[in-house]
């Protein structure tokens, strides 16, 4: 006892640390645990070494990350592999954090570009608040963990897949379109197990009704979803996460087209959802704020009154930088537009920094698509990703700092998502999505 | 796992499927529920850590988690009844620290076999939503010893037993009481506060209200007060050394619920010792122990303030309607400045100068004083008689705070304009007599009232001072040029010249002037009104003094400091002997009650009798007759003969300045009314009221039938005119 060093021996190869190296590893890890006194005592009665019948290349890379903090992985070495050895010492945590930094749009790599089997058509990707992402293809969702693992494909009757989301990392829900005559669903299922965890459901007096959901959103208690119904049905729903239960339903009202949404978006600083009825799916474009706790509007805007020429421009996704107090659009040409959301009826200031005179030479071409991060704006535009940073105050001055491209020949960008500190990049024409990331404090030797 | 097997090699088929060992999930359960028993027998020392983990790790990542969860509930809830049993077992004061002791011995075995599932509680339990594995074993813990139906009562009342008989002043074991307390919270606030607090809570309540009861029966108001402290501290105390923090507010509420609030009144008022008797005998620490008492009960200061309201206006009205204080005005303004030091004192060192009781003391005060019509006067006299002799010998700061004592009652008076009437009369008297024994404390009190009342309450007693100054220079030139022209025969003259207006002017009686003094007048009536033209000037002769020399029997000279009426009898005396009264009445023309005054104090006072009186008896009639006292001896080469007044006001001089006072009043409130108007333009008769009664309170406090016959007044000046519609509204017309 008092001698700070501990003998290892992995796999039958010795390994000689100290007790202040293992204790880096934190209290919830399997190595910090194993020389708490509780245990420790034990251990030097019977030898002088500590036997773990483990891979001992990949615990040499792990006891480097202990000593130094820092993750080199040697050529050859299976990524996965050892983010399972990491699993069973329990520091997945430091190794996730030595390997990726807080998203900066102007230091991203691309980690991964992962192919999926599904055929073509991908709609939807959405990050999980951990760094993994779920991808929508038709009728199925495949859900990919934070280490590009595929978890077991989740489907809700094999009908067409509107939209998913994560409510945790352990639990995505799924909404689909209506078939034939019956109303779509709406469940949440857990990732690992594929098991149905809630059904979501409206009720209008008391009586379950025949909705389809068409977007989701979600707080951290909360999930939103914007429906269709066959009669009284429009609106934005509520329910519990946790439990499961309807707790709201905030109804359409003229002038006020809420059920027609496709795209919500949870805003956590301020309390605020938004709402964006856009293009396809209605003539003009409608995009609020509302605030649930009073039930009520706090900011809208629309263009139903400024459409005239066919040189018109129409708004194709809409999405709020918080942090900017503004609304950032894009149109059909790709244009960005910003609209103030601190005091209402406010135009579109729009910026023509790329207006192309070849709007469209690509047979199938996908309008652009946003999101955001901080005050930083990613926008989508054929195979690349433009990223956009501006000052706190003012989204509208932003300027291009970036352009991200990385897999040939997979054609425009259908969506993006951004989440747990990565950018995903669905492609339309080959079912592969890219995987862009900023590195964390340690290089990466290699990646593949 | 074992290969020992002596059997020869048999080579089997190729089998397509790879099937795990059937028992291979059983096996390695074996081994862990071994550990956990091997762990909770105190016994883990032959266990390895790696190979414990390593596999759990394995029957999880083969999706035996449900297995290994549902096993793990059993031995942990086996070992929970086993624990529970010997608990159970323990003889009487053995059983707490039975508890005690398994409870760290659970907690650490807990800690090991978390470790050893560490694997699972990351995986397995989270993505199946179970409950990880420590709160598990707190669980398994709660429901299966803590609330055990067996240990559960045994576990309260053995602890409210121990807290029961700590309060009756046994030494118990309070570092055990401190473990169970916290294994409780750490089960969980639901725990602690079902199982534990509430029923304390309860016990306490009746202990404290039997005790209570008892207390008050047996002690006194300050001795019962002592003992609540004492219990309460206590109380607290034993928060600190054993039981959850949270608990603190909840049983000292209890505690002063029960001992304070309930038995407030009780306290408040009881005999000989309550609330009264101690303000009478000034109590400090017993009051201040009240004071950090009651004030923990939402209506204790109330109480208390309540009280000393009552008691202070019940002594303030006796002390202020007692007949005989009103003998005595100095007397009296010193028991009612006595009275506030002493509230002042109590409040200052047992109340904490709480602002409350201080708004109550001074609400009090002026309750009590105005209930006194006289208290402007007294206060005024009470200067008077500070500033006349009260205050020599006494430091400046003396001086200040005894101007600012008396500033106090002053704030309390409602009839301000009354003081002031009487304030300026003292004034005029002490400066005209020249009698006022510091100019510095007068100019001070002067500014204080002006701090007080504003420039306009002031303007006229800073007028006197200025006469005052300005007479000195005049007399200066006068004599100046006196000294220049002729010989300075005759006396001399000291003059003083009032403005009309800045002061108490009584009614200008006149009398008959010696000749050399009338001349001496004269000659200063001319020089006054050659400086000064367009000016009128009138002899107050009531208010003069003259300093005479005179010679008697033996050639005893003396000099005699009189009064100018006292003057004008004795210079009558330098050519008659003897003089009836109607002769002297005949020959000065002063005006009979004061001749009667000047002549009683020549010729009755004792020692001073520079005159004889025939017949020789205290009062003056019409028929008697004077003579100058031949045999006058004094061993002062100065007399001093001063006229026999009534310091107090007479019955009829009290109606006077009433009066004036009134009068005064009105052009004040028209004035108030008016300025309303003025800006209102429309106001109805009650508002009107309130309004004016605001505006004047700074000097009286007006009564409504004098503010409506203002108004009525003014009406038919054709200031108002009542409005046509409604009779109770006015309108102002410009």
């Amino acid at each position: 006892m008092g001698s700070d060093r501990v003998r290892l021996n992995v796999g039958g190869k010795p390994f000689v640390t100290s007790r202040t190296t293992l204790a880096n590893a934190g209290r919830g890890s399997m190595l910090a645990a194993m020389i708490d006194e509780n245990w420790d005592l034990v251990s030097e009665l019977v030898s002088e070494e500590i036997f773990i019948d483990r891979n001992p290349s990949y615990f040499s890379v792990l006891l480097d990350l202990l000593r130094t903090g820092e993750l080199h992985i040697p050529s050859g070495m299976s990524e996965k592999a050892l983010y399972r050895e990491a699993e069973f010492y329990g520091i997945t945590d430091r190794v996730r954090h030595a390997r990726k930094g807080p998203l900066d749009g102007n230091r991203l790599e691309c980690v991964a570009s992962i192919s999926g089997r599904a055929t073509g058509d991908g709609t939807a990707i959405r990050a999980s608040p951990d760094g993994g992402c779920c991808v929508a293809h038709g009728s199925m969702v495949h859900v990919y963990n934070w280490a590009m693992e595929e978890q077991i494909p989740l489907t809700l009757d094999y009908v067409n897949v509107n939209d998913v989301g994560f409510l945790n990392p352990n639990c995505v829900v799924i909404c689909t379109c209506e078939r034939g005559d019956r109303a779509g669903g709406m469940a949440s299922f857990n990732v690992t197990s594929g098991k149905l965890v809630h059904k979501f459901q409206v009720c209008h007096d008391d009586q379950l009704k025949n909705f389809t959901a068409g977007a989701l959103a979600s707080s951290d208690v909360h999930l939103y979803a914007s429906c269709r119904g066959r009669s009284y049905e429009y609106g934005i729903g509520t329910w519990d996460q946790a439990t499961g239960q309807q707790i709201n339903f905030l109804y359409e009202t003229p002038g006020r087209p809420l059920g027609d949404a496709c795209k919500l978006q949870w805003l956590p600083q301020s309390n605020l959802l938004l709402v964006a009825t856009l293009f396809p799916r209605s003539d003009h474009s409608f995009v609020s704020l509302l605030d649930f706790r009073t039930k009520g509007k706090v900011w809208s805007w629309t263009d139903s009154c400024q459409r005239k020429s066919a040189d018109e421009k129409i708004v194709m996704d809409a999405v709020a930088m918080e942090e900017c107090s503004t609304v950032c659009v894009v149109n059909q040409f790709d244009n960005l537009g910003f609209i103030d959301m601190r005091n209402s009826s406010h135009p579109v200031r729009w910026s023509h920094r790329y207006r192309s005179a070849r709007v469209s030479e690509c047979e199938e071409r996908c309008y652009s698509k946003l999101a955001v991060s901080g005050s930083q704006l990613f926008s989508s535009k054929n195979d690349s990703v433009y990223v956009f940073c501006s000052p706190d105050w003012d989204a509208a001055r932003g300027v291009q700092t970036a352009r991200l491209r990385k897999t040939e020949g997979g054609g425009a960008i259908s969506d993006i998502s951004v989440g747990g500190d990565s950018l995903f990049v669905l492609h339309n024409e080959i079912n592969v999505f890219d995987v862009w990331e900023t590195p964390g404090s340690s290089g990466i030797a290699e990646v593949l | 796992m074992s290969q020992a097997k002596k059997k020869t090699f048999k080579i089997e088929p190729f089998k397509h499927k790879v099937e795990m060992d059937p028992k291979y999930a059983e096996k390695t359960w074996k081994i862990l529920e071994d550990a956990i028993h091997e762990i909770y027998n105190h016994n883990a020392s032959g266990l390895s850590f790696e190979e414990l983990y390593r596999n759990a790790y394995n029957m999880v990542l083969h999706k035996y988690g449900e297995k290994l969860y549902s096993g793990l509930v059993n031995t942990m809830t086996q070992h929970m009844r086993e624990i529970a049993r010997n608990v159970e077992a323990a003889q009487g004061g053995l059983f707490l620290e039975e508890l005690d002791s398994k409870w760290r011995e659970h907690n650490k075995s807990l800690q090991m076999i978390r470790d050893i599932l560490m694997y699972m509680d990351r995986t397995y339990v989270n993505n199946f939503n179970k409950t990880p594995v420590h709160e598990l074993g707190l669980n398994l813990w709660r429901d299966n010893i803590v609330r055990s139906p067996k240990i559960r009562d045994r576990l309260l009342d053995t602890l409210l037993d121990l807290v029961h008989r700590e309060r009756t002043g046994e030494v118990i074991n309070r570092g055990l009481m401190r473990n169970i307390t916290k294994m409780l919270v750490d089960l969980g606030p639901t725990v602690y506060q079902e199982d534990f607090e509430r029923p304390f809570l309860d016990a306490a309540s009746e202990f404290y209200r039997l005790e209570s009861q008892q207390f008050i029966e047996t002690s006194d108001c300050a001795d019962y007060l002592r003992k609540a402290e004492k219990r309460l501290n206590e109380e607290i105390d034993r928060v600190t050394h054993y039981l959850d923090p949270k608990s603190e507010a909840k049983i000292t509420s209890v505690v002063e619920r029960e001992v304070i609030g309930n038995r407030m009144k009780l306290l408040v008022e009881m005999d000989n010792s309550g609330l009264v008797s101690m303000l009478i005998d000034d109590k400090y620490d017993d009051l201040g122990r009240m004071y950090n008492l009651f004030r923990r009960v939402s209506t204790g200061l109330q109480t208390i303030r309540e009280v000393m309201t009552g008691h202070l206006r019940d002594t303030g009205r006796q002390l202020v309607l007692d007949p005989e204080r009103l003998k005595d005005p100095v007397e009296f303004v010193q028991r009612l400045l006595d009275e506030k030091d002493k509230y002042d004192k109590i409040i200052q060192l047992s109340f904490s100068n709480d602002k409350t009781f201080q708004n109550a003391l001074n609400s009090s005060f002026e309750f009590f004083i105005n209930l006194n019509a006289r208290s402007p006067e007294f206060i005024s006299l009470f200067v008077d008689d500070k500033l006349r002799k009260g205050l020599k010998g006494v430091s400046e700061e003396d001086v200040e705070s005894v101007l600012d004592k008396v500033m106090m009652l002053f704030r309390y008076l409602q009839e301000k304009d009354v003081f002031e009437k009487y304030y300026k009369q003292h004034l005029a008297k002490r400066l005209l007599s020249g009698r006022t024994v510091s100019d510095d404390a007068e100019r001070s009190l002067i500014v204080k009232l002006k701090t007080e009342c504003g420039y306009q309450f002031t303007s006229k007693l800073e007028g006197m001072f200025t006469d005052m100054k300005t007479s000195r220079d005049t007399m200066q030139g006068f004599n100046a040029t006196l000294a220049g022209s002729e010989s300075n025969e005759g006396p001399t003259l000291a003059v003083q010249v009032l403005t009309t207006g800045s002061w108490p002017t009584q009614s200008g009686a006149r009398c008959n002037m010696p000749r050399e003094i009338f001349e001496m007048c004269n000659k200063f009536k001319q020089y006054y009104l050659s400086t000064h033209t367009g000016r009128r000037l009138t002899w107050q002769t009531n208010m003069g003094t003259a300093d005479l020399k005179a010679t008697f029997g033996n050639g005893n000279k003396h000099e005699l400091n009189v009064s100018t009426y006292q003057m004008c009898i004795l210079c009558l005396f330098n050519i008659a002997d003897h003089l009836t009264y109607r002769e002297i009445e005949q020959a000065t023309d002063i005006p009979a009650p004061d001749l009667k005054r000047s002549l009683q104090s020549l010729a009755c006072v004792k020692g001073k009798n520079v005159l004889r009186k025939e017949p020789m008896s205290k009062d003056i009639s019409e028929d008697d007759v004077f003579l100058f006292n031949d045999k006058f001896s004094s061993k002062f080469y100065k007399v001093k003969i001063s006229t026999v007044v009534a310091q107090k006001e007479s019955e009829p001089e009290k109606q006077e300045t009433r009066q004036k006072v009134e009068e005064d009043r009105k052009p004040q409130i028209e004035a108030a009314i008016v300025r309303i108007m003025k800006a209102r333009r429309l106001l109805d008769h009650n508002n009107i009221i309130s309004e004016v009664t605001k505006q004047l309170q700074a000097r009286f406090l007006p009564n409504p039938a004098v503010i409506k016959k203002r108004i009525e007044s003014l009406i038919e000046r054709e200031f108002l005119e009542r409005d046509r519609g409604d009779r109770k509204l006015y309108r102002y017309l410009a």
